[in-house]
C-alpha cells in the first residue's frame, strides 16, 4: 500500500518533467513539495512516535526512496530522513536531539548531516575536523565536504573530534554566521555543499553527543546509509530499464522494433538481472539493518553499495546505447538517469571502494587467518 | 517395493532435516567420491545409488507411496543444498529427476508400476534421448522418426550428446511421428525403449576434458512397443515440457562453482596471492557475485518455502552462476601461470591439484539445460515482454 501511495505521488505531484526543470537552479528542489512529502509522514517514518514520527522501519523507508528516485524526485529525502534521523535516534535524549527530531518530523525544521571531510574515505577524522576549548566555549575548527541537502537545509549536525580525541555530534544552525558554506552544483542538477568552520563558536547545549555513543550512532547512520542510497540506486535502475524497455518496444528500424534484435534483447536481459541482484542484496540487507545484526550490517551494507552503484552506472549508460543517438541528447530522460546514478553512486563510496572495503572485513584477514 | 515410512519429514524443523539428511550421506555416500569433478560411472556410483534408493533418499520429492521421501518443495531445496555441501555429484539421475515425475504425471498404471520401482532399485538406469545432430537448441527440429506398424513403432534416427549411455539400460525419447503437423512441435512423441533392443548401436565418444561421457545412439530399424508410449500420440513435446519448476532452480544454485572456487582459493594462498592487491581485488569481485547470487537465489528459495511456482524469471539464476563459474575458472588458469599449461592433476606448491578440468567443464554449463542465449530469449520474451 505504501508503494502504491509513492508512485502515485509521483505521477501526480513529480515526475521525470520536474527533475527536468528544476535542475541546475538553487536549491535543486522545492519547499513546498518538501512540504508535502512531511505532511505524508515520509521524513519521520525512522523518527520514534514520541517524537511525532511514524516510527516505521527500514523496510518502509526503502520502499519510499525506491519509489522516489525511480522519477528522479530531487528533495534530499535521504540525508534528512535517513542521515539527520538515524543519528539522531541512536544518540541519547537531550532537549537539542528531541526537539530535532519532533521539528523534522513535524516538517518544521530540516537538519542535514555533515560528517564527510576527505573524498574517498568514510573515516570520522579523515580531515582533522576538531572541537576545542573549554565547555561553555568551545570553537569548532575545520572543513567538511560533500554535504548532502545543505542548500536551504535549517543547519549541520557536525560529527568532530574533541580535545579528548573523541567523537562528538555537535548541532550548527545554519543563521549561525560563522559558517562558510560553499556550494556545489552536482552532475544531476542538485546542490551539495562544502562547509568551512573557523573559530565557529559551540554552546555547551549544542554538543548533542560525545564519546563512544557519538561514534556508535555515525557508524550506524553509515550502515544506513549505504543500504538506502543502495535502495535509491535501485529505483534509478528501474527508471531506466523501463524507459529502455519502452524503447525497445516502440523504435522501429529495418522494419521491425528493435527489442526483436537478440543483440539489443540480450544486452537488456543482463541489464535486467544486474537490477534483480541488486534489489537481492538491498532486500537482505535491509533485514539485517532492521535486526540491528550490526557485523553482518556491516558486510552487507558495502555489499549493497557496490552492486547497486555498479550496476546503475552500467544500466543507465547502456540505457544510452540502447537510445542510439537520441540517448546522448539532452532532450532525452536517460541522461537524467545517468546524472543521478553518477551522484548516488559516488556518494559514501564507489563500487571500487566498498570492494576494496569488503576485501579488508571478508577476505584478506581471514585468508591470512585460515 | 513401497515402504512404509513413519518419518513425516515435511514436519520435521529445517536444521534437524538438515542433520537428518547429512548423517544420512555420511552413513551411505564413499569418502573418497566426495567433490570429484568428473562425472561419475555406475561402478563408482551403484552402492551409493541402492542404499538410497531402498531408503527413499534418491528420490526427495517422489511420493512416500512410490518410494520417495515425500518432501515439499521447501525441504526438496534443502535436501539439495545438503547433497551439494557433501560433495555429492547426482548421476544416473535421469530416472529419478526426468522419468519419474513424467510418468507420474502422464504414464498409464501399467508403466507405473513396471518402471518406478526399477528406477529405484537401480534395476533401470535412464539415459536422455533428446538432442540430434541437427536438433540442439532448436530441439523441435528433430528428425528421428518412429512410424507406426501394428502394435508398435519402428524407430529410425540418431540421438546424440546422451550423457553416459554406455551405463544405461533404458532410453527415454523424442520422436517424430507427424511429418505433417502444422507446428513442428505437435508432430512428436514420447518412448520409452530399452537400450538392448535389436537396432540400437552406442558410440561413446570424450568430451573435452578427456573423459568418456556422452554418447551418439543409432537406432536402425528399432522395433518398440506402443505401449511404451508416455502420454498421447503427437503430444511428446507437452508432455517433455513438464518439468517441474522446484527443479529449475537447482541449475542455479551458488554452490555450483564451489569446486573450481575452492581450487582456486586453495592454489592462490600455496602462491601467496593474497599478499597481491590485484589478485585481492580480482578475487574480492568474484566472491562478492558469489555473495549477490546467493542472496538472489535465496529470494527463490523463499518463493518456494511459501508455496509458490516459479516463473520463467527463475533462468536468471543460471545465467549468472554459470558464467560467474566460467570466470572463477579462468582467474585460476591465470594463478597457476606456467602450470596452467601442464595436462592432469600436478603439486603445485606442495598441494595437489588439475587446474584445467575446472575450466573445461565450466564451458558446458553455459550450454547445457538450454544454452544461456536461450535462456537469455526466454527471459527477454516472457519477463520483459520484449517483442520477437
Amino acid at each position: 500500500m505504501l508503494a502504491d501511495s509513492v508512485a502515485d505521488f509521483t505521477t501526480r505531484r513529480s515526475p521525470v518533467e520536474r527533475m527536468r526543470r528544476l535542475k541546475g537552479a538553487p536549491p535543486g528542489y522545492e519547499k513546498a513539495l518538501w512540504k508535502e512529502i512531511s505532511e505524508l509522514g515520509w521524513v519521520g517514518i525512522l523518527v520514534p512516535s514520541e517524537h511525532g514520527g511514524l516510527d516505521l522501519g527500514f523496510p518502509e523507508m526503502r520502499m519510499v526512496l525506491e519509489g522516489l528516485a525511480k522519477t528522479l524526485v530531487p528533495e534530499p529525502l535521504c540525508a534528512t530522513a535517513v542521515l539527520a534521523a538515524v543519528l539522531l535516534r541512536n544518540l541519547p535524549s537531550g532537549e537539542v536531539r528531541d526537539r530535532l527530531l519532533s521539528e523534522m518530523a513535524g516538517g518544521a525544521c530540516r537538519p542535514v548531516v555533515a560528517w564527510q571531510e576527505a573524498a574517498g574515505s568514510l573515516e570520522l577524522n579523515a580531515g582533522g575536523c576538531r572541537l576545542d576549548g573549554v565547555p561553555g566555549a568551545a570553537r569548532l575548527n575545520g572543513r567538511k565536504q560533500f554535504v548532502h541537502g545543505a542548500a536551504g537545509s535549517d543547519g549541520y549536525l557536525v560529527s568532530a573530534m574533541t580535545a579528548a580525541n573523541e567523537a562528538c555530534v555537535l548541532w550548527i544552525p545554519a543563521d549561525a554566521g560563522s559558517v562558510k558554506v560553499e556550494h556545489l552544483l552536482m552532475a544531476d542538477g542538485r546542490q551539495m555543499a562544502g562547509l568551512g568552520f573557523e573559530h565557529t563558536p559551540v554552546v555547551q547545549e549544542h554538543v548533542v553527543a560525545t564519546g563512544l555513543v557519538a561514534k556508535q550512532a555515525l557508524e550506524r547512520m553509515r550502515d544506513a546509509a549505504l543500504i538506502m542510497i543502495g535502495a535509491e540506486l535501485c529505483g534509478v535502475m528501474r527508471g531506466a530499464i523501463d524507459l529502455a524497455l519502452n524503447h525497445l518496444r516502440t523504435r522501429k528500424q529495418f522494419g521491425k522494433p528493435i527489442g526483436a534484435f537478440q543483440a539489443l534483447a540480450h544486452r537488456t536481459v543482463d541489464l535486467f538481472i544486474q537490477l534483480q541482484l541488486s534489489m537481492a542484496v538491498v532486500d537482505e540487507a535491509v533485514k539485517a539493518l532492521q535486526r540491528a545484526d550490526d557485523d553482518r550490517t556491516t558486510q552487507l551494507a558495502s555489499r549493497a553499495k557496490a552492486r547497486c552503484s555498479a550496476a546503475a552506472l552500467r544500466i543507465t549508460r547502456e540505457t544510452i546505447q540502447i537510445f542510439g543517438a537520441m540517448g546522448f541528447a539532452d532532450e532525452c530522460d536517460v541522461g537524467l538517469y545517468v546524472k543521478r546514478a553518477v551522484c548516488l553512486s559516488a556518494w559514501f563510496g564507489n563500487a571500487t571502494f566498498h570492494q576494496r572495503r569488503y576485501a579488508r572485513l571478508c577476505i584478506v584477514g581471514k585468508q591470512e587467518a585460515s | 517395493m513401497t515402504s512404509v515410512r513413519t518419518v513425516d519429514y515435511n514436519a520435521m524443523a529445517e536444521d534437524d532435516f538438515r542433520s537428518t539428511a547429512r548423517a544420512f550421506f555420511k552413513a551411505h555416500f564413499p569418502e573418497h567420491l566426495r567433490f570429484i569433478m568428473r562425472r561419475m560411472r555406475w561402478d563408482d556410483m551403484k552402492d551409493w545409488y541402492i542404499a538410497a534408493g531402498r531408503e527413499g533418499w534418491l528420490a526427495p520429492g517422489w511420493p512416500q507411496e512410490w518410494g520417495g521421501l515425500g518432501l515439499n518443495p521447501d525441504k526438496r531445496v534443502v535436501y539439495l543444498e545438503e547433497l551439494e555441501a557433501y560433495g555429492i555429484s547426482r548421476t544416473h539421475e535421469h530416472g529419478v529427476v526426468q522419468v519419474g515425475p513424467i510418468l507420474m504425471k502422464y504414464g498409464t498404471p501399467e508403466q507405473k508400476n513396471h518402471y518406478l520401482p526399477r528406477i529405484l532399485s537401480g534395476e533401470h538406469i535412464w539415459a536422455q534421448g533428446y538432442s540430434e545432430p541437427n536438433a540442439g537448441s532448436d530441439l523441435a527440429n528433430l528428425s528421428t522418426t518412429a512410424t507406426v506398424e501394428g502394435d508398435h513403432f519402428v524407430i529410425n534416427g540418431q540421438k546424440t550428446w546422451t550423457s553416459m549411455a554406455d551405463d544405461a539400460t533404458h532410453i527415454y525419447l523424442l520422436a517424430r511421428t507427424d511429418k505433417d503437423a502444422p507446428k513442428k512441435q505437435l508432430g512428436i512423441s514420447f518412448i520409452l525403449a530399452d537400450l538392448s533392443t535389436p537396432g540400437i548401436s552406442i558410440r561413446p565418444f570424450d568430451n573435452i576434458c578427456g573423459h568418456t561421457e556422452f554418447c551418439d545412439v543409432f537406432f536402425d530399424n528399432v522395433r518398440v512397443p506402443i505401449a511404451n508410449m508416455v502420454g498421447q500420440l503427437n503430444q511428446g513435446w507437452t508432455v517433455a515440457k513438464s518439468l517441474l519448476s522446484h527443479e529449475r532452480i537447482n541449475i542455479g544454485s551458488p554452490r555450483r562453482p564451489q569446486y573450481a572456487l575452492k581450487r582456486l582459493e586453495t592454489l592462490a594462498r600455496s602462491r601467496g596471492l593474497f599478499a597481491n592487491a590485484d589478485f585481492v581485488a580480482q578475487f574480492t569481485v568474484i566472491k562478492m557475485d558469489i555473495e549477490d547470487h546467493t542472496s538472489l537465489y535465496g529470494k527463490y528459495v523463499d518463493k518456494l518455502k511459501r508455496g509458490e511456482e516459479l516463473g520463467s524469471d527463475v533462468s536468471m539464476l543460471k545465467i549468472w552462476i554459470t558464467e560467474l563459474w566460467q570466470r572463477i575458472t579462468e582467474l585460476l588458469i591465470e594463478v597457476g601461470d606456467e602450470w596452467s599449461s601442464v595436462e592432469g592433476q600436478q603439486a603445485i606448491d606442495g598441494m595437489e591439484v588439475d587446474i584445467l578440468s575446472p575450466y573445461y567443464y565450466a564451458r558446458a554449463s553455459s550450454i547445457y539445460g538450454g544454452s544461456n542465449e536461450i535462456q537469455r530469449n526466454v527471459l527477454a520474451k516472457y519477463v520483459l515482454e520484449l517483442p520477437s
